[in-house]
């Protein structure tokens, strides 16, 4: 899961924590992938199961609140991207854990969150970075 | 009604290939030349002013290479990873769509990918890509 620089929204912050979230998601794909027993895989899945419940969260509040800040008319949309996406990652890490650590729960996810994440950054963000730079917001 | 559905799902289908793929070269293809073995019916149901499903078929090689290109390793199997990735890419198709008909005041809404087992092959839209073909059967109807 490569990072392509025309990703990058101008904006440093939320450029870099993308940046972070494909590192993290393309480690825990590595990890879904290769050929090592389930239970070798397990503590990296909880701990990007971990990972996904506070930094994702940390961002899409990030990306929000820059949103605001150059008053994205599209906010409202963007934030129930994100919170129908923090609500389905809360929800398959609740039934992951009451499923006894599932395999294909998780297989799913991952295959989910790899199209997601392109598509979230590769079109959805840039309807913000082109706004700001269109309706002259502040890339700050 | 079905028939002219056809041009904003063909063209979604092509801005996503290009914004998440990379892809820029389409065709046209008769849905003869889709190769069934192996291939991923994504059904997405449909609600509201305009009700049914519209069923995407991405025959095996290209769920394949389409996931190689997002993740960049090598698959070789359309097991629940690949079926998950393509679903999630059917999705973000559609939900295009009803945004760009939203603007002409047809609001509707999606309900989550469904694998389908097998289905009766109707009249279906073809794409050719260097990914391989994906066809789109659109089965929509005015909500009474």
């Amino acid at each position: 899961m490569l990072w392509k620089d025309r990703y990058e929204l101008g904006v440093p912050l939320i450029d870099s924590q993308h940046k972070e979230l494909f590192k993290r998601v393309d480690a825990f794909l590595q990890t879904l992938r290769e050929s090592s027993s389930w239970d070798e895989k397990l503590q990296r899945v909880n701990e990007t199961l971990d990972f996904m419940n506070g930094y994702v969260v940390e961002h899409f509040h990030a990306e929000e609140a820059y949103q605001k800040n150059i008053g994205y008319p599209g906010f409202a949309a963007h934030k129930k991207i994100h919170d129908d996406m923090v609500s389905y990652v809360l929800h398959v890490t609740s039934e992951f854990k009451e499923k006894g650590f599932d395999e294909q729960l998780i297989q799913q996810l991952g295959g989910k969150l790899l199209a997601w994440l392109i598509n979230h950054v590769a079109a959805e963000d840039q309807r913000i970075s082109a706004y700001a730079k269109n309706a002259g917001g502040r890339n700050s | 009604m079905t028939y002219n559905l056809y041009t904003p799902f063909l063209e979604a289908t092509r801005n996503v290939f290009m914004l998440m793929l990379d892809l820029s070269d389409f065709s046209d293809c008769p849905d003869t030349a889709l190769d069934n073995d192996g291939e991923l019916d994504i059904s997405i149901g449909v609600t509201g002013d305009l009700t049914g499903e519209v069923i995407y078929r991405f025959p095996r090689d290209t769920s394949l290479n389409i996931v190689k290109i997002m993740s960049g390793m090598e698959i070789d199997a359309v097991d629940e990873f690949v079926t998950s990735a393509i679903s999630e890419i059917a999705n973000i198709i559609s939900g295009n769509v009803l945004t760009e008909l939203a603007k002409d005041d047809l609001n509707c809404d999606i309900l989550p990918p469904v694998l389908k087992e097998s289905s009766d092959k109707k009249t279906s839209y073809c794409i050719k890509t260097s990914a391989g073909n994906v066809c789109i059967d659109v089965r929509l109807n005015r909500a009474e």
